[in-house]
């Protein structure tokens, strides 16, 4: 059993490395691409393995998902000659093998400090404190309440990232009409609603599971990806929609900092809330943020400024 | 026992895709390996979850199930885009 157990485990790793080293050095762009979502699926798997489930599902969700979809639709608007990356001058592989040097350095360094961590690390702590922090399930309690400094940090990230997008140009327009494609808006038709009710099944299940608000996004930003493609969403390039379009996309970060500065009115402390509101406090925080992080990911998805 | 030997040969299955999603020599030969690795990796999960009891497996695979269906839709798009866009790409779609 243990050995049939170990192979399964030894599959799946060597599966991940092929699939890295496939992605990272495979010169035929599309290829590298769809190892690359291949690799995302894999890590899942590796996440389940190692019983970390909400990280299985923000990798399902976001890795394998949204990102290899990005990546996909970067490469269609590339020129068709473009295919292939060149390969490596000779005066740049004393960089890659210096690169290769510091990548192994690094590993043997990280797996070094990981073992010196003390055990069974954090975890009782954490239960101590999880009654007051206003939901059942650890993750959540340790994302959005006991170190939600770091969440506000990824989320004003993620904003950073669209700003930057953003300002490389103008929005482009989906390639494909939706009259040359006829099946394309009845997918996104009949799917819709399954990336409505899964998101606000994720989320709801956050609070005393694995789940939450950033594989909820993510799960609704692939459907908003969806409606992009198929040309569904005209109100993100409307001139007179931009101001809303904007408030949605910084409304996590600001309803986070809202609760933030709240701490500071009635704790005293930034960033504390009070265990007698906080089931509330966080599952609002955490709506908002699902909602961002979805218009965010469609916001990546425009590749430039809309209504310019 | 019986659970983790199917999730096993499953997942060898998904090998023999990685090997095609490697060889190509068509896009479209490589998309559906990767989908082929999607449904694998599906069947796996929910045979784990039945495995070890932990139900919340079956969200994973349904987020599997879900965005592998963006990724098909994201493919017929470029596909379609190389096709017609311009005529010089149409044996690069065919060929790639």
């Amino acid at each position: 059993m243990s050995h049939l157990v170990l192979g399964f485990d030894l599959v799946i790793v060597a599966g991940l490395a092929w699939l890295a080293w496939q992605a990272l050095f495979d010169r035929h762009r599309f290829s590298a691409v769809v190892h690359f979502m291949a690799f995302g699926l894999v890590m899942a798997l590796v996440w389940v393995r190692l019983d970390a489930l909400d990280i299985a599902l923000a990798e399902a969700a976001i890795g394998a998902g949204v990102t290899g979809a990005l990546l996909l639709a970067a490469l269609g608007r590339l020129p068709a000659t473009s295919g292939h990356a060149p390969g490596w001058r000779d005066s740049q592989w004393p960089l890659v093998l210096l690169a290769l040097v510091t990548t192994l350095a690094a590993t043997l360094t990280l797996a070094w400090v990981a073992w010196q961590l003390p055990r069974p690390g954090l975890a009782a702590p954490i239960g101590e404190a999880l009654p007051n922090s206003g939901v059942n399930h650890a993750v959540t309690a340790v994302l959005l309440n006991l170190r939600a400094w770091d969440t506000l940090l990824e989320m004003t990230v993620m904003l950073t990232a669209v700003c930057l997008v953003w300002s490389l140009g103008p929005a482009l327009m989906p390639y494909a009409p939706a009259t040359s494609l006829p099946g394309l808006p009845a997918l996104a038709r009949l799917l819709h609603p399954l990336f409505l009710l899964v998101p606000a099944y994720l989320l709801w299940r956050g609070s005393h599971a694995p789940g939450g608000a950033f594989p909820a996004g993510a799960v609704l930003g692939a459907g908003g990806v969806l409606l992009v493609l198929t040309d569904a969403v005209p109100w993100m390039h409307e001139p007179r929609r931009q101001p809303l379009l904007r408030l949605l996309l910084a409304a996590g970060v600001l309803l986070f900092l809202a609760v933030a500065l709240g701490g500071v009115l009635l704790a005293g402390t930034f960033l504390v809330i009070p265990a007698s509101v906080a089931g509330t406090v966080i599952l609002a925080v955490e709506v908002a943020a699902a909602l961002s992080i979805a218009l965010m990911l469609m916001a990546f998805y425009l590749y430039g400024e809309p209504g310019r | 026992m019986l659970h983790t030997t199917t999730a096993a040969l499953l997942l060898l299955n998904a090998g023999v895709a990685l090997w095609r999603l490697h060889r190509g020599p068509t896009s479209a030969d490589r998309m559906l390996a990767a989908q082929l690795v999607t449904t694998s990796s599906i069947a796996v999960l929910l045979l784990l979850g039945a495995e070890l009891e932990q139900p919340a497996l079956v969200d994973v695979a349904l987020l599997f199930g879900l965005l592998a269906a963006v990724a098909t839709a994201n493919f017929v798009t470029r596909t379609w885009t190389l096709l017609h866009e311009e005529t010089g790409s149409r044996e690069e779609a065919s060929r790639d």
